[in-house]
């Protein structure tokens, strides 16, 4: 018995109506916003002012904002830009590997040492030393403004994260291919590079989104341990932008571009730097989508 | 059987030989841990050595080491700060709030999410909902405040102006901010979280809704008798987790929507331990108010595993 069958019984009724009214409704708020600065980045400041309530596009889009952002400040808008593509690939490339080998030699639990370290990492779900131990530790190791910190100190191991992959592969990964591998005569190393990792690549690609969300998203690391504008993440630079939308007209090329245009309208302006800020979530999220949940119900799921 | 053979050869010889025959047999099990076990180590545990700074008149010429004991002092001068009251109320509030409002909002929209039985619908509806999850707090803080632009021309104002309500700044408003920053929290993390309980639903036996319904019960029915209580081992323990968060807060999100108009009613805990800690170095004071904070979280969380093990649902840290 399908649920399309079931529909047939059941009819269309007055609580469907307000099924559908309710989720509708809140899937409208909850892009709206979105959809809001999309659109208002991409209309020509007469008619952005002209119109009461901002819903469909502009017939005759206008791309300013992000001409100025871009000639106006190559060096503010690049050095942002590829800070934080750099912090995204170093941070959850390296992530989701040193995650991964310790995840799966975990579930080795014959090897001497490895259940007290399962316990000991399972710990640190629960158990921390808070930020200003950590800072002091940043500090001592001489990470404080280092472009290392924007990727090492906090997040590139994620507890839950572990947690997910060890499940994965004690419960997932079929116990009997790993002993015919070993009767085959393949070492641990050969297992796990040629049988293990390749049958594992929905969850590494599902843990690698995972952690590149994060790194791509977070700046607080930048708050806390790094703070030199040199290593500022496009989030920082998106910041300073709210502050004072003009930053990107200090250079020469930016004087030009401003006495060419005249005037350029602030808000509109910041809601460009914030589209390219959400543009890799954008364009990965068909994607992104479709493994977040697969990776979620990995975690949850225990067999 | 291999190990077994492996095992008993190695316990007949001396430890330092049985430590090399260990590593010999399972280096490459070694060597996949130790990148990992090395950051855990440096960047997990030696910060928990850190924590002595909450008992201590910290210089960081001296380091943690040779500065001198003070005993609970710092722990004395936070209990006596106005401000430290003052996160910790707001930090209780808001997450009261959250639990009251964000949960029950989560698990309805997913009760209803499980209604909608036109297939492209349903998707497209997730597709969007989902979406505010991926975005940055930085870039949520933004949205937010152009939503809410204070001008007769910001678009919630035009929208409740349609219902004769006056333009406003919300965001300044301490009458309304603590509002604000839960609605902003549930309409960017609702959506998502449901994915936990639309698995669930949907292991709903289809032939228990059918044969309810051939006994006369119409969808009211089904949802509070069948769907719904396929779902409350996993309200329970979200519920249980959540509320073992009670002393956390989400310092994104308080940081990017605060301003000095609304720290009455908006800093939280791990704002206010950002501002003296960081901005003030004021160490000592923000370790021991970090560590107080942590001891809290844990004895909640340990009571809401109890919790949980006894509604005999599932174990979490399994």
């Amino acid at each position: 018995m399908t649920r399309g069958m079931l529909r047939g019984r059941l009819g269309f009724n007055v609580f469907d109506v307000f099924a559908f009214a309710f989720v509708g409704l809140f899937a409208v708020v909850a892009v709206y916003p979105m959809w809001y600065v999309l659109v208002v980045s991409l209309m020509p400041y007469a008619e952005f002012i002209r119109t009461d309530f901002i819903l469909l596009p502009s017939l005759n889009p206008d791309l300013t904002f992000y001409h100025g952002i871009i000639i106006g400040a190559p060096q503010l808008f690049l050095r942002a830009m590829s800070v934080s593509i750099v912090k995204t690939a170093v941070g959850a490339g390296g992530g989701v590997v040193v995650t991964g080998m310790l995840a799966y030699a975990v579930t080795k639990r014959h090897v001497p040492g490895t259940r007290l370290i399962n316990v000991l990492i399972v710990l640190t779900l629960f158990l921390s030393g808070g930020l200003i131990p950590l800072y002091l530790l940043v500090v001592k190791l001489g990470l404080l403004g280092s472009a290392l910190s924007l990727v090492l100190v906090t997040g590139f191991i994620n507890t839950s994260y572990f947690i997910i992959m060890r499940n994965f592969f004690s419960y997932t990964v079929p116990k009997d291919l790993e002993d015919a591998c070993v009767i085959d005569g393949a070492n641990e190393a050969t297992t796990f590079f040629r049988i293990i990792l390749p049958i594992s690549k929905p969850m590494v690609t599902a843990i690698l989104l995972f952690l590149a969300v994060y790194h791509w998203n977070d700046w607080v690391s930048w708050l806390y341990f790094v703070r030199d504008a040199t290593f500022a993440p496009f989030a920082v630079l998106l910041r300073r932008v709210l502050e004072r939308p003009t930053v990107f007209f200090d250079s020469a090329a930016g004087q030009r571009f401003i006495e060419d245009e005249g005037w350029i309208p602030p808000r509109q302006l910041v809601m460009a730097t914030v589209v390219l800020a959400m543009l890799p979530i954008m364009m990965l999220y068909p994607f992104l989508q479709q493994h977040f949940a697969k990776g979620i119900l990995i975690g949850a799921v225990k067999e | 059987m291999a190990e077994v053979q492996v095992r008993a050869s190695i316990s007949t010889r001396s430890i330092p030989e049985r430590v090399f025959f260990t590593l010999r047999r399972y280096w490459f099990v070694y060597l996949l841990m130790l990148p990992g076990l090395a950051w855990i180590a440096v960047f997990q545990y030696a910060p928990m050595y850190g924590l002595l700074v909450a008992f201590k008149d910290f210089n960081i010429v001296k380091g943690i080491m040779r500065s001198p004991w003070v005993g609970l002092e710092n722990f004395q001068i936070l209990f006596q700060t106005p401000p430290f009251y003052a996160a910790l109320r707001n930090t209780l509030i808001i997450n009261l709030y959250n639990l009251a409002f964000g949960f029950t909002f989560t698990v309805f929209l997913a009760l209803m999410l499980n209604e909608v039985r036109v297939s492209w619908y349903k998707r497209t509806v997730q597709t969007m909902v989902y979406f505010p999850h991926f975005v940055s707090w930085v870039v949520m803080g933004v949205l937010v405040s152009r939503m809410l632009y204070p001008e007769p021309d910001g678009p919630f104002n035009v929208l409740v102006g349609l219902f004769g309500v006056q333009p406003r700044h919300w965001l300044t408003d301490p009458q309304y901010f603590r509002g604000i920053v839960v609605m902003v929290n549930t309409i960017k993390e609702a959506g998502f979280a449901t994915i936990i309980y639309l698995a669930a639903l949907s292991s709903v036996n289809p032939d228990l809704v059918e044969s309810a319904h051939c006994d006369g019960a119409h969808r009211g029915h089904l949802m509070l008798h069948i769907y719904l209580p396929r779902i409350a081992p996993t309200i329970a323990v979200l519920f249980i987790l959540q509320l073992s968060g009670l002393f956390g807060s989400n310092f994104e999100l308080m940081y990017n929507l605060y301003n000095p108009a609304v720290y009455d009613v908006g800093d939280v805990l791990s704002t206010y331990l950002y501002r003296t800690g960081l901005l003030n170095s004021k160490f000592e004071q923000a370790t021991a108010l970090g560590l107080v904070f942590n001891v809290l979280g844990l004895i909640l969380l340990l009571s809401a595993n109890r919790g949980i093990r006894r509604m005999n649902v599932m174990g979490i840290f399994e």
